[in-house]
């Protein structure tokens, strides 16, 4: 258990910037999640935490010690890769017990460990087995089972997930939550996916093109998003937005688009006539009502999943996404309004995609 | 129908490739079996088959034959030292030009490929000059090292090419683990490149085995030649005793395949290995 931080962290290929300069911390104990889309340099910096890659420029401390210069064995960290990487020649017992032996611990000691990781893991049945005998969950497992006999400082997960059908996705992924609260070793996870990071992280790291967007807990970043890539790149489904020019007459505040449509708004920032994205979740857009607060829409889409049902409806020339709660009767070609609380309704500055705050 | 055609071609083809190839060994065979009388009958099958030219050849009962068991224990003893030098060499300089990313490995391998653009013939006579040099003629140390350098440069690139399809992760996993890139050679490397050691190691050794040339020029003592040296040597005779040379060519030609039968699995997935970049 350490606590890790990141200080001006910069890493370049060639003349391709990749990381621009990122800090941060992460408490002792942890479980930090780096999500962002693919190329964003979210798995280059785990790499450089690893020791897998030269940092170019910065410092990464654990526990306090700079380890730059320190070789990836000396770390004192597990990494679980997205293939794995188990030794094929190699038993699970064997996998698993590979560090300890290349530190030449005892026989006792290396069978105790393992038998406790495989314990925790259910895999003691498959022991003897090798990984070409496993499924893929089984696999994964051995994969954190090799990095909980270490014992190490901290975690690290790299997109562990990704080759695992939806199912055991799902599994997995609480699999490896029950797994941190019982051990409490520090966590650095990347993935890709931002229903992960938010179903399993203590705080998210959201990352775009080599840059951090917003640091925080996940329902931090869900409820107050500091500007448009994460309004968008979080939450399922996607924010809806709509460029408009805000209008402020006393308190009372709206966003006009070009199609004449009167988007509500609340008393948050900016100013009369300025040009801003106005975003509003699909669970924040009530159906039926009237009124001040109330768009007007068309159904176009009805998709029920059992117990929600997501509309694709077209208000003004914008098609947005609603989530309702329940089932309903509604058919393509409906016409109905919409309410939106001014409360949930985030606005950003359509030039900078910052959040307006008041 | 289609099938078939494809089927009754392959045959056409089939039936002379093997005729081909088989005629002279069944006519080698024919010779160990016959009577110098009969050897040159033109019969297809002897009237009278006799296993006794084994008998001389293992007895050494003939001039020619004096030093047969010592010889045949040289071309053993060079084969297998070659095959094993080369394993070293090959899987060291593979592992660090593939795995490790050593600088200017991949010239290296480059500049090793490009000795095959010269004939080995034409590199015989530097070979026996700086054998020469280092005073290593005559003795088999000589034969040994020119084979190695010989089979290397093929080697080190198959077993390159089964490197680089070694997941990287696993190198990446094994050094945060805590392996040196020695332990990462032995312990998760090696296992794993086995099957191509084994066609790599075995390619090595046959080429050892046969070889003819270089073993006529760098050895000379009877007793430190190899078995293909020795049966060119029936050849300087008026009178060369043939049966003989066939059976003893046959007996030669028996261990090879042998290790061919036995590792033709490893042999198959080895070579091809190489074949195409993927």
């Amino acid at each position: 258990m350490a606590p890790v931080s990141f200080n001006n962290i910069a890493k370049t290929f060639g003349s391709t910037e990749v990381i621009r300069g990122i800090s941060f911390d992460i408490r002792d104990g942890e479980f930090m999640v780096l999500v962002g889309p693919s190329g964003c340099g979210k798995s280059t910096l785990l790499r450089m935490l690893a020791g897998l890659e030269e940092i170019t420029a910065g410092t990464i401390a654990i526990d306090g010690r700079v380890v730059n210069q320190v070789d990836s064995k000396d770390r004192d960290i597990a990494m679980v890769f997205q293939s794995y990487a188990l030794y094929p020649h190699m038993s699970v017992r064997d996998n698993m017990g590979f560090s300890l032996r290349l530190r030449r611990a005892d026989r006792s000691e290396i069978d105790a460990r393992v038998m406790r990781a495989a314990r925790i893991l259910n895999l003691e049945p498959y022991l003897d087995r090798y990984p070409r005998e496993l499924s893929g969950g089984q696999r994964q497992r051995v994969a954190m089972g090799r990095a909980i006999v270490r014992d190490p400082k901290v975690f690290l997960f790299d997109e562990p997930l990704s080759n695992l059908d939806a199912k055991l996705r799902v599994q997995m992924r609480s699999e490896i939550k029950a797994l941190h609260q019982r051990l409490k070793t520090t966590t650095v996870y990347v993935t890709h996916d931002q229903i992960e990071a938010m179903t399993m992280a203590d705080r998210i790291v959201v990352m775009h093109d080599g840059a951090i967007e917003q640091i925080g807990t996940p329902l931090e970043l869900y409820d107050r998003p500091d500007n448009l890539f994460v309004a968008q790149f979080i939450g399922s489904p996607a924010m809806n937005v709509v460029r408009g020019t805000l209008r402020r007459t006393g308190s009372a505040a709206h966003v006009e688009t070009a199609d004449g449509v009167r988007w509500p708004a609340g008393s948050g920032g900016g100013v009369d006539g300025q040009a801003v994205a106005y975003g509003v979740r699909p669970d924040h857009l009530e159906l039926g009502g009237g009124g001040e607060r109330t768009v007007p829409g068309e159904i176009v889409v009805v998709e029920p999943t059992g117990s929600e049902t997501e509309l694709v409806v077209r208000i003004g020339d914008a098609q947005m996404t609603v989530e309702t709660h329940g089932r309903t009767t509604l058919q393509p070609g409906d016409k109905v309004g919409f309410a939106i609380d001014p409360a949930n309704v985030h606005l950003f500055d359509q030039a900078s995609g910052a959040r307006l705050v008041s | 129908m289609k099938r078939l055609l494809t089927e009754a071609k392959l045959v056409l083809i089939g039936i002379p490739v093997a005729i081909w190839t088989l005629l002279p060994i069944y006519h080698m065979f024919l010779f160990s079996i016959s009577t110098k009388e009969e050897a040159f009958s033109g019969e297809l099958w002897p009237a009278h088959p006799t296993l006794r030219n084994f008998g001389v050849v293992f007895r050494e009962q003939n001039y020619f034959l004096n030093h047969f068991w010592r010889q045949f224990a040289n071309s053993l003893l060079i084969a297998v030292a070659v095959g094993a030098i080369t394993l070293v060499v090959a899987a060291g300089a593979a592992f660090s030009i593939s795995r490790l990313r050593t600088r200017g490995g991949r010239l290296v391998l480059n500049c090793a490929l490009f000795t095959y653009f010269i004939p080995a013939a034409f590199l015989a006579v530097p070979m026996y000059k700086a054998m020469g040099t280092y005073g290593l003629l005559n003795t088999q140390w000589a034969l040994i090292l020119a084979m190695v350098t010989i089979a290397s440069p093929y080697a080190i690139w198959v077993l390159k090419q089964a490197s680089d399809k070694l997941p990287w992760e696993l190198d990446e996993a094994a050094r945060i683990d805590g392996a040196s890139p020695l332990q990462l050679f032995r312990l998760v490397y090696l296992p794993l490149i086995a099957p191509s050691l084994v066609a790599v190691g075995t390619y090595a050794l046959l080429l050892a085995w046969n070889e003819y040339l270089y073993a006529f020029l760098l050895l000379s003592n009877d007793k430190d030649i190899t078995l293909p040296v020795a049966l060119g040597h029936f050849l300087s005779a008026d009178d060369s005793p043939w049966e003989l040379l066939m059976t003893t060519g046959l007996i030669y030609a028996l261990p090879p395949a042998a290790i061919y039968y036995a590792f033709k699995r490893y042999m198959v997935a080895g070579l091809t290995a190489g074949a195409v970049k993927s």
